[in-house]
């Protein structure tokens, strides 16, 4: 009887334990980040809807995949230059983001409500890898989590060289947004 | 003669001007009711990507496929989501500017016919300081839509 009870509590623990664990993760595979190039002659946007994203709100902890063939381009020859001469897809096929929120003690996942972060972290993009220390929000949501920013990057730092032949047109800053609704990872 | 040579060369750089100025403007193709290079089952493509991935490359990244899967999460600002309930692996479709409303027609735990470009892969991993590990093997598609039956 007694060692029911306690195999019961045990179990009982384990379970708790599980669930909680499974609760501090948060996931997307439907992430959204833009890029925008702007530039006397024209701008430049793309735009990947299926990025992948996980936070682990005990830690902080925040991971980014960006399948960079996943980009959309409203001009068939963007699509091209930025595969083929830019980024080099085939070459290097994703971006990758691994960091960290630096504040994360200052966000309140149980509390509805928008909360400023810092997210600082190594950025891997065309095989260069540097730190980003860059600004951005959660938001708290009836048991979602919505994470976003918005950064610039040179792509000078990532080795991404612009021919001299349309200098005029792609500028070297690029602005970057990101939004993602992050739900429940369980298992 | 001067007066045809002086011609030629306008019509020359009015032609070249034309050409350049066509695939200038030309606007990436909706691809969604094309002739797919391949028909596949969502699980199929996904084990194709597990098994063999330098094949599956080969055989899907850049062309336009057809995939056939259960409907298990819909993003309303432009994707799809097709896998199976019982495993972590999906196949997820980004929807072509055109298609944006597409999900509109797609019912969760239903099955649905999607055409777009294979855009990439990520393998599970079993990096314990990789937070993806436990998604799955993930295979993209972008510029798609619903296809719609002939």
């Amino acid at each position: 009887m007694m060692f029911r009870k306690k195999f019961v509590l045990f179990f009982g623990f384990v379970l708790f334990v599980t669930v909680a664990g499974a609760q501090d993760r948060y996931f997307t595979k439907t992430g959204k980040i833009n890029f925008t190039s702007k530039a006397p002659m024209e701008d430049i946007e793309g735009k990947n809807k299926t990025v992948t994203a996980v936070l682990d709100t005990k830690s902080g902890a925040l991971q980014f995949s960006v399948q960079m063939k996943s980009f959309e381009f409203e001009k068939a020859l963007m699509q091209q230059h930025f595969n083929e001469n830019y980024v080099e897809s085939d070459k290097y096929p994703d971006a990758v983001f691994k960091g960290v929120i630096a504040n994360n003690a200052a966000v309140n996942y149980a509390k509805e409500g928008t909360y400023t972060v810092n997210v600082k972290g190594k950025l891997t993009l065309h095989n260069v890898t540097k730190d980003v220390d860059v600004p951005g929000t959660i938001k708290v949501n009836g048991g979602k989590i919505e994470a976003s920013s918005a950064f610039n990057v040179l792509l000078s730092d990532f080795r991404i060289s612009i021919p001299s032949a349309v200098k005029e047109k792609v500028s070297n800053s690029i602005r970057i947004t990101v939004e993602t609704k992050l739900d429940p990872l369980k298992g | 003669m001067k007066r045809r040579i002086l011609l030629g060369i306008i019509a020359f750089v009015l032609v070249v001007g034309l050409v350049g100025a066509y695939f200038y403007f030309k606007q990436t193709p909706d691809i969604v009711q094309d002739k797919p290079h391949a028909a596949v089952q969502a699980k199929d493509l996904l084990a194709a990507f597990e098994q063999d991935t330098a094949a599956a490359r080969r055989q899907y990244i850049d062309k336009v496929v057809e995939v056939t899967g259960v409907v298990k999460r819909v993003d309303t600002s432009g994707a799809v989501v097709l896998g199976d309930e019982t495993s972590p692996s999906e196949v997820v479709i980004g929807l072509d500017r055109r298609h944006m409303k597409d999900y509109e027609s797609l019912k969760i735990g239903s099955v649905a016919v999607m055409q777009g470009i294979c855009s990439g892969y990520a393998k599970s991993s079993s990096d314990p300081t990789d937070l993806l590990a436990s998604l799955g093997t993930t295979v993209q598609l972008r510029s798609a839509g619903v296809k719609s039956k002939q």
